[in-house]
């Protein structure tokens, strides 16, 4: 029986296409079957992320209407071993899936998948509440920023309402650099005050950038946000993976030196 | 010195988020807070300054730290 969980925010542009992507892409490394699925209907962007922007002939509203097959409309990413998207819609807007077919069609392909990745669009409106209505777990993604952690709060409190307890937070972007000048929030603040399990933290990197550019994921290439991503898989899967002390060493430079070095003995 | 920026954020997430919580503005959060002190000093004798009122997602704590031997 699949995991299904959904990767949301609330804020729009914290980073959770980014990822959706990255997980999902670690996780079918990691030997599972994993379909990623685009749940923001109008503003496709999983796809294009993942560099599959191409393939897309059907999408999620073209399975919902019965227009296709979900096989049809499924595109396996041929790059790794078992990682299957479903794309959103381009050009339907968000009242074109209700949560009840959402959850519908969850449940009839869970079984088939060992992680279903549900990619949330910012907001809390129905395109939040279709892409909560069939997930188990949710992965809480915010930044260091005060707007980010206020929307975050929010969206906590709307997925206890909504019955989901598991509810799992990512810290992107963080700065140690602005972390130990005093002018960005560190871990410790944002996990104290948002108050729930913390699954990762992916420190700021331009890698994600250039490989977002690309289409390309980072998850697995010898870069901070790519071993962030790795170990955060791990976590998924149950191993006890410490996290990262980004604060321990004092140069940024020797902070480098001492991650590769860590990577390299592995 | 002056303050860090951090500091300031924290401060400014506090009032924001126990505001959200509670779908009320941070002078109601003010004014629940002074309610809630005189409510329980009609029963017990206490100091404004032991009684800790906490705002979460679910729940609203009111710890009384008082009585120190």
């Amino acid at each position: 029986m699949g995991e299904v969980i959904v990767i949301t925010s609330g804020k729009g542009g914290v980073g959770k296409t980014t990822t959706t992507a990255n997980i999902g892409i670690g996780l079918s490394g990691l030997e599972k079957k994993v379909m990623v699925i685009d749940t923001d209907l109008g503003l496709r962007n999983l796809d294009v992320v993942m560099g599959l922007e191409n393939r897309i002939v059907y999408n999620i509203v073209d399975v919902v209407e019965g227009n296709c097959r979900l096989k049809q409309a499924l595109i396996k990413d041929k790059r790794f071993p078992e990682l299957y998207l479903l794309p959103s819609a381009q050009t339907r807007d968000k009242s074109s899936v209700s949560p009840e077919q959402m959850k519908k069609l969850i449940d009839d392909i869970r079984e088939d998948y060992d992680f279903i990745l549900l990619d949330c669009p910012a907001g809390i409106e129905q395109g939040f509440q279709n892409a909560i209505a069939g997930a188990d777990r949710s992965i809480i993604v915010t930044t260091p920023e005060v707007s980010a952690i206020r929307d975050a709060d929010r969206i906590i409190g709307l997925l206890e309402t909504a019955g989901i307890r598991k509810n799992e937070l990512i810290i992107n972007r963080l700065r140690v650099d602005m972390v130990k000048r005093g002018d960005m929030m560190s871990v410790e603040d944002v996990t104290e005050i948002l108050a729930i399990d913390l699954l990762g933290v992916i420190p700021d990197d331009e890698q994600v950038v250039i490989a977002t550019n690309q289409g390309e994921p980072v998850t697995g290439e010898e870069c901070p946000a790519g071993r962030a991503y790795t170990d955060i898989c791990r976590r998924l899967l149950g191993e006890e993976v410490p996290m990262e002390d980004f604060m321990k060493p004092d140069g940024i430079l020797e902070r480098i030196s001492s991650l590769f070095h860590r990577s390299q003995g592995v | 010195m002056s303050v860090s920026s951090v500091f300031i954020a924290k401060e400014r997430l506090k009032t924001l988020l126990v505001s959200d919580r509670i779908q009320c503005t941070p002078d109601s959060v003010e004014r629940l807070t002074n309610d809630l002190y005189h409510t329980v000093s009609k029963y017990m004798e206490i100091d404004q300054k032991d009684l800790n009122i906490e705002i979460t997602r679910n729940d609203i704590h009111i710890r009384y730290t008082g009585e120190k031997n």
